[in-house]
């Protein structure tokens, strides 16, 4: 069985059809990167994973749990499905360290001690100790980004989901974000990435799928998608960014 | 008589309206906090008949003037239940209730104001929705509808003075039983204006140094203290 299982995924916005029947299967320790122009559906797509979009037709199977399913606990499933967005989301009210802790002592009734030690450990390892306790609004885009993967990880997910994790970052902040992510692939993290850093795709991605028009166009190994495209989609839109 | 005698001997008077205007207002408000936030929550809830509910409630109020509400509880409703209830409670119920409708829509104001992006955030770490709400979205709704909440404060303070139609010796009620023994209506009432004025000056002053602490637990290098 397969970490990730999507079936026949429908997404449309009123009458805009953003995913129109995406297949996919994604294994353990799998890192994807999806590609492919603004408005093709990758991030749609990558949000019905966790359910932050309810797809119109089709399944999610994540370890198991099927994710689509009414009845589906997505409080549960979702803790073991971290998110990195865009604009980082983290917590203006809180600093550094609540942003991390609060969801371990909500969710898994972890107590503060035990939450702090665990934060305080994913903070050393994005380089940020000693921003603890500042609050967002003091760090800079990079820092907060790096902040907020510390922080879907204090919840020990078994998949990280990315949403164009450097899109919002000032050019010199990105290869700081890029290095955690790397790390985090080398330890055998199950990740899928929406991004448009092509040399960080070819360079840590097991997979690249290439989302045009809300379907699959071509996936393969990254020497295969970015050395010989076969659509001409895919090569028209590489062609455009590499 | 002169001014200074006049308000000698008017001042127990004037400190139990103003007693009472204070009391009215207190208990009012507080509830209307509750009530706010409940039918706030209601009309930003999944389930439509909670919106209905909430938006009729809130088109009630905002529909008819508060005279007319406190008339409606004092004179109405003891009348068709067939029960008596004391002046201040049937004010309490009035302003509160109208001061709630009021609040309900400045926190759906600012719940609405904070970017979907943190409820997302909050949902994808595991939280639930009802978790989400309290310890993400409305700690930050709170700091940005502090004013308008002040404003509501001061409207519904004054407000109180209406409920002087129902027989309860607020502050108002106090200056027209002065007058009707002493004739003195144009000193009492500059009094009753001042004194009126003392409460909402302070309340104003006293939400500014809240308004300041709670800014600067939003960001920034300071910490609160």
């Amino acid at each position: 069985m397969s970490k990730v299982e999507i079936r026949n995924l429908h997404k449309s916005f009123g009458s805009n059809k953003v995913l129109r029947g995406m297949n996919l299967d994604v294994e353990e320790r799998e890192v994807i990167c999806l590609i492919g122009p603004s408005g093709s559906g990758k991030s749609t797509f990558l949000r019905c994973i966790n359910s932050l979009e309810q797809p119109t037709e089709g399944t999610v199977v994540v370890d198991g749990h099927i994710i689509t399913d009414k009845h589906a606990n997505l409080d549960k499933i979702r803790e073991n499905i971290g998110m990195v967005f865009q604009q980082f989301n983290l917590f203006p009210h809180l600093t550094v360290l609540q942003n991390i802790t609060i969801a371990p002592i909500q969710c898994k009734a972890l107590s503060k001690v035990a939450a702090q030690e665990k934060a305080l450990e994913l903070l050393a390892s994005v380089g940020l100790s000693e921003k603890k306790d500042e609050y967002p609004a003091s760090l800079s885009g990079g820092q907060q980004q790096r902040v907020a993967i510390a922080r879907a990880l204090a919840m020990d997910p078994d998949l990280m989901l990315f949403d164009e994790p450097t899109s919002a970052l000032d050019p010199e902040m990105v290869g700081d974000v890029l290095a955690v992510m790397r790390k985090l692939a080398n330890e055998g993290m199950t990740m899928i990435i929406v991004t448009h850093e092509m040399g960080f795709a070819r360079e840590v991605a097991d997979r690249v799928i290439f989302i045009d028009e809300g379907l699959i166009v071509e996936q393969g190994p990254p020497a295969e998608v970015f050395g010989k495209p076969q659509n001409p989609r895919t090569i028209a839109f590489l062609n455009k960014v590499l | 008589m002169s001014f200074f005698d006049l308000i000698v001997e008017s001042f127990p008077l004037f400190m139990k309206g103003m007693g009472l205007t204070l009391e009215l207002s207190f208990v009012s408000l507080i509830l209307a906090m509750f009530i706010g936030l409940f039918s706030c929550l209601m009309n930003i809830s999944k389930f439509a008949p909670f919106r209905w509910i909430s938006q009729v409630y809130i088109n009630i109020i905002r529909g008819t003037p508060l005279l007319v509400q406190a008339f409606f509880f004092y004179f109405g409703v003891t009348q068709a239940l067939g029960i008596r209830m004391p002046a201040f409670t049937a004010g309490v119920i009035a302003l509160s209730l109208n001061a709630g409708g009021y609040l309900s829509e400045i926190f759906r104001g600012g719940i609405q104001a904070i970017s979907v992006g943190q409820m997302e955030a909050a949902r994808s770490l595991g939280m639930s929705r009802t978790a989400a709400m309290f310890r993400i979205i409305l700690p930050q709704a709170i700091r940005i509808v502090v004013p308008s909440v002040v404003n509501q404060c001061c409207i519904t303070i004054k407000d109180t003075s209406i409920i002087s139609v129902i027989g309860l010796a607020e502050l108002t009620m106090a200056g027209s039983q002065i007058i009707a023994r002493t004739y003195r209506s144009f000193e009492i009432w500059i009094v009753v204006g001042v004194l009126y004025f003392i409460i909402i000056y302070a309340l104003t002053k006293s939400s500014k140094y809240v308004e300041k602490r709670l800014s600067l637990v939003k960001g920034g290098d300071q910490k609160p203290s």
